[in-house]
């Protein structure tokens, strides 16, 4: 049973037609072609998914489309403003962290939303709100570094 | 494509009742949704289809935390495991509670996740039950026949098993009024952060004026169906100040009624080994929270 949607992504309102167990991730990659967002694991685990639903960081892959009408969603395509790279998204590249990428876009949302809280964070803090993005390249000591550097130059 | 098109119905009803109702007339294959962090990961695995989806998400009731002029704190199923880690009404012993929660997944989890759906799915190895045992909540349930209140314990049956009936909701979490001289703890092993727990210990205490025990209640985690409340331990911690020979013998008979399984976390025969020391450690913990070393 499909039936209309209508979601705020980045900014931008979309109406979309999709089943009531359509995930967000779905709909973000396959209608609103947006696939900076990745499909790891599909089950809440993996964190590649992850984005931004009111601010808070959660996965797309157990969030339902239907679920989530009249909330602001922001990706990592939406993330910079104005063009701009945020903060985090300088240092991930200044710290050269992204090996795959597969990990990058929820470990940036994740931790652009965690230095928004906590702007002078101890390594231990990064650590632990990373916990739930897994990383299987990088071995996770040049993220960790990109979001000390991200806080250090004062930005989220 | 992964989720394909279902004959799933979608509702988002704004009261309790409305809920209720949109789960009777679906008969047996609807299920509520709350925070979907474990429904919606089934149904990606096609291991449930369900026939409506009633989601309780809109009903503002459900999202409120409330502290009651008796002292007891009512917790809306539809709280987030965030909000209850940080919950500013969790005081003295009911930080049992906000102390599972802190522990729950993982960040991006804890801010879907929420109370109501984490007791109905009643998962053997997740934190909520045995910290609602130790702080001898009740669970309020709304069905076709109105509501009811059931203690904690009660609630919990076994292996995913629960006292709802088909149809009924979880509506809220109640704690008890505790004294200001109590306290709450709660100690998980996992094997790494945002895992289940391979165990767990939640302990609520209370003390009088020379630091004896006057109350107590205990319970253990993942080391059965559901949590484990071990009276026989509580009676004999009653009435001592926590001696470390006290705690021994009383972590003997708490290991005594546990009933472990075997599986990817870890042997039943390790899960056993580390109750003991859980529980040292939730001991250790508490009264350094309550006289902060000199
Ligand atoms: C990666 C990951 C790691 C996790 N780690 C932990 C952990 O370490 N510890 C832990 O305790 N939990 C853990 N969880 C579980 C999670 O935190 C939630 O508790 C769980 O997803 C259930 O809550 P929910 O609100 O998402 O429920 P949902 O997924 O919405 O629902 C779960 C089930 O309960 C039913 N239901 C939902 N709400 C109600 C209600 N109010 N009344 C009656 N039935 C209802 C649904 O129909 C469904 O069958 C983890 C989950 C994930 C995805
Ligand atoms: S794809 Fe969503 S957490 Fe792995
Ligand atoms: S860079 Fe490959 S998974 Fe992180």
């Amino acid at each position: 049973m499909s039936q209309p949607v209508t979601l705020t992504v980045n900014g931008k309102t979309s109406d979309v037609s999709c089943g009531a167990t359509t995930t967000l991730l779905t709909v973000l990659r396959d209608t609103l072609a947006l696939t900076g967002s990745k499909r790891g694991c599909n089950q809440g685990v993996c964190g590649a998914c992850t984005v931004l639903v009111d601010g808070a960081p959660m996965r797309s892959c157990l969030t339902l489309a239907a679920n989530i009408e009249g909330q602001n969603i922001t990706t990592i395509e939406g993330l910079p403003e104005g063009g701009d790279l945020k903060p985090i998204q300088q240092a991930i590249i200044d710290s050269d962290a992204v090996q795959c990428g597969f990990c990058t876009s929820g470990m940036i949302l994740t931790a652009h939303e965690f230095l928004q809280r906590n702007s002078n964070p101890s390594i231990d803090e990064i650590r632990t709100a990373l916990s739930g993005n897994i990383c299987r390249c990088s071995g996770y000591r040049k993220i960790v570094d990109a979001v000390a550097l991200a806080a250090s130059r004062g930005g989220a | 494509m992964l989720t394909s098109m279902t004959k799933t119905d979608f509702q988002k009803p704004k009261t309790v009742e409305e809920a209720v109702t949109l789960l009777k007339e679906a008969g047996d294959d609807a299920r509520p949704i709350s925070g979907g962090a474990t429904l919606v990961a089934l149904m990606n695995a096609r291991l449930v289809q369900p026939s409506r989806l009633v989601s309780l998400s809109a009903i503002d009731e459900l999202t409120q935390c409330t502290y009651q002029s008796d002292g007891s704190v009512r917790i809306g199923a539809m709280r987030r495991h965030r909000q209850t880690a940080f919950e500013s009404n969790l005081k003295a012993a009911h930080q049992v509670v906000s102390g599972a929660a802190s522990q729950i997944a993982n960040p991006p989890v804890r801010n879907m996740g929420t109370i109501g759906g984490s007791i109905s799915f009643a998962d053997p190895a997740a934190d909520y039950p045995p910290s609602l045992v130790a702080a001898n909540a009740e669970i309020e349930i709304a069905g076709p026949e109105g509501r009811r209140r059931i203690p904690a314990e009660e609630f919990f049956l076994g292996w995913y098993e629960t006292a709802l009936e088909p149809g009924e909701i979880v509506t809220a979490v109640i704690l008890p009024p505790v004294s200001e001289s109590s306290v709450g703890q709660y100690e998980k092993l996992c094997r790494i952060a945002g895992d289940f727990a391979l165990a767990s210990v939640a302990v609520t205490i209370d003390f009088n004026a020379s630091n004896t025990v006057t109350s107590l209640r205990l319970a253990v985690g993942g080391c059965g169906g559901g949590p484990i409340r071990v009276e026989a331990a509580e009676q004999a911690l009653i009435g001592t100040k926590l001696e470390l020979d006290a705690v021994v013998d009383a972590a003997e008979l708490v290991v005594a009624e546990l009933d472990p399984i075997d599986d990817v976390r870890g042997s039943a025969e390790y899960r056993l080994k580390v109750v003991p020391r859980l529980l040292q450690r939730a001991f250790n913990n508490l009264v350094e929270t309550r006289e902060p070393a000199q």
